[in-house]
């Protein structure tokens, strides 16, 4: 019988829920220093997935590493059982298909399985000029899974039609992707309050899965898309206790994976107190 | 026979980097960026140039801050968790700096094939992308010859310099990277002119030594900078980590012009070894490196 822990935060839970989407064997890509998905990452490695291969930076299949706000970069590189350059990386694994996941997140994103890194408002005079989207615009099409996660579920966030296609997952259904030569796999959106998932280009988002305390008029309010809404939603499953023991004795000890979470105002603050910890770990502070 | 030296000095730079240049800058993310010859650039007051950059952050936000840019090509620039590139976002969203906005890969397959001599290279690209749309003179489709198959062209990028900063080189431009290379190599390949800082000059010998870290031979490299800790603020992996501390200094320092200036004044504009001790000279360093050693591996 599964320990489900009783005490969890929704960073945590939504860790697992990304972690509970890597499968054994997979290949998995890492991107910018995003703590939520290498937390994630690392925790499946080291528990469901052990024969997954993840790449960051130049490493490839690299040993899982304890997080750090600073040394992710050169944990992998230690850690590696490869390096590459990104050519050698885009094609062995993009080109080819070869990735399953690489989970992104996005200023914008909508129901057509669009996602915006580049502007709000018109391109050429925007409000919000934001950072582009380097390799995600084209991997989440050659990609198996095209994963996001949201940690703020808002109609700012999951609007009707993004302000820019940065990039698209292009080709949705099963039969289209294996058509066109690309592996089938559906499209996930991991949030704050909900795991929402698109199947069928002609479909809408249909909410899978419900996290503890959250109804589904609540996910309905806060998407800017219409999306479908079962009968019965299942509870998205809790984390167990042993993961979230791992989560913060093991993978996560410094609370990087809090930081996307807080409140802009607080982040330097809490940024101030993990690198303290840092220091005080290598006997400097 | 003695071996042609390709030493310089930072100060050389402007024999090779010129106004108006576009000039591709390696590293990524916030790692191996030569932000040496990216302060160098800003001291010899080098200007009109247009950036080019896969995964960019500081090295770019720093040259936009100061002027130097006319022109910016990127696929992502940011500070990562510090959050948006102050200067980056002011240029182009109060400022009208002109940019290219390009997918990640279009710009590595564009650099691939400025390297291989090819006016361009197809690969199934961005469709459905608006930045297919609203950059035509980078991407265009084509009809695979073979299937009938429609596909992506992206455009060779063929910059006038490529700088890099890497863990060692000898004299003569033999370049080892010790850990994340970035779009490095590709840069070196595709640009007329290039420039590589270095953690530290080695003898001929001890490249051979373990020919296979070296990932540039000589006859793509025109000019070797010594430049300990020439990456800083950025990381160089292994060696050094990225300085966070610092790095907020810059963050709240890029808020405004105003202040902006007061960091060139303070940190840039002096000699580079000035810059070293201004950011907490060997004691930082050694912080930098030992925490880059010091990972615990589950």
């Amino acid at each position: 019988m599964t320990k489900y822990a009783k005490d969890y935060s929704v960073g945590e839970l939504m860790c697992v829920t990304l972690a509970r989407e890597i499968e054994d064997g997979d290949v998995i890509v890492l991107g910018s220093f995003t703590p939520l998905a290498y937390a994630s990452y690392i925790l499946a490695k080291i528990t469901h997935a052990p024969n997954s291969t993840l790449l960051a930076y130049a490493a490839v299949d690299f040993r899982p590493f304890q997080l750090s706000f600073i040394r992710a970069e050169s944990s992998a590189t230690i850690g590696a059982s490869c390096i590459w350059t990104m050519l050698e990386d885009l094609n062995s694994v993009h080109l080819k298909g070869r990735g399953d996941v690489e989970a992104i997140s996005s200023i914008q994103a909508d129901q057509y399985g669009n996602i915006n890194l580049s502007v709000v408002g018109e391109y050429d005079s925007p409000k919000l000029r934001g950072p582009g989207g380097a390799g995600a615009p084209e991997v989440i099409k050659m990609h198996r899974k095209m994963i996001g996660y949201f940690p703020n579920h808002s109609k700012m966030t999951f609007v009707p039609k993004v302000d820019v296609i940065t990039g698209t997952r292009y080709v949705i259904d099963a039969e289209e992707r294996i058509k066109q030569g690309y592996r089938p796999g559906p499209i996930k959106y991991i949030s704050n309050l909900a795991v929402i998932t698109k199947e069928k280009k002609a479909k809408p988002f249909r909410i899978d899965s419900l996290h503890p305390g959250v109804t589904a008029d609540q996910v309905v309010e806060n998407t800017g898309f219409d999306l479908e809404v079962p009968k019965d939603i299942p509870e998205t499953e809790l984390p167990t206790a042993e993961q979230v023991r791992l989560i913060r004795e093991e993978v996560d000890p410094y609370g990087t994976l809090a930081f996307d979470f807080k409140p802009g105002k607080e982040r330097l603050g809490y940024l101030h107190e993990i690198l303290q910890k840092e220091l005080e770990a290598i006997g400097y502070a | 026979m003695t071996t042609e030296s390709k030493v310089g000095k930072l100060g050389d730079i402007k024999k090779i980097i010129k106004d108006g240049d576009k000039v591709a800058v390696g590293g990524s993310w916030l790692g191996g960026h030569p932000m040496a010859i990216i302060r160098e650039i800003i001291r010899s007051n080098i200007k009109n140039l247009t950036a080019i950059t896969v995964v960019g952050s500081i090295d770019i936000d720093l040259l936009v801050g100061a002027g130097c840019l006319s022109r910016l090509m990127f696929s992502f620039v940011s500070m990562e968790a510090f959050g948006l590139a102050p200067n980056f976002r002011r240029a182009i969203e109060k400022e009208g700096l002109p940019y290219d906005e390009i997918t990640g890969l279009a710009v590595i397959i564009g650099l691939e094939a400025g390297g291989r001599n090819m006016p361009f290279l197809p690969y199934r690209g961005p469709f459905g992308s608006d930045l297919v749309k609203y950059r035509p003179e980078f991407y265009k489709e084509i009809k695979c010859p073979f299937t009938g198959e429609a596909l992506i062209a992206a455009a060779a990028i063929v910059p006038d310099v490529a700088i890099i900063h890497a863990t060692r080189a000898d004299h003569t431009g033999n370049v080892q990277i010790e850990g994340t290379s970035g779009t490095d190599v590709e840069m070196m390949r595709a640009a007329k002119k290039r420039i590589v800082s270095v953690e530290e000059i080695v003898s001929p010998e001890e490249i051979r030594r373990n020919p296979y870290k070296t990932k540039i031979p000589k006859f793509q490299v025109d000019m070797v900078i010594e430049a300990p800790m020439g990456a800083h603020p950025c990381a160089c992996a292994p060696s050094y980590v990225f300085d966070p501390w610092h790095i907020m200094q810059y963050m709240q320092a890029a808020a405004s012009p105003e202040t902006f200036q007061q960091y060139l004044d303070h940190y840039v504009k002096k000699p580079e070894w000035e810059y070293l001790e201004a950011i907490g000279g060997i004691k930082q360093a050694s912080i930098l490196r030992r925490l880059a050693r010091e990972v615990k591996f589950l």
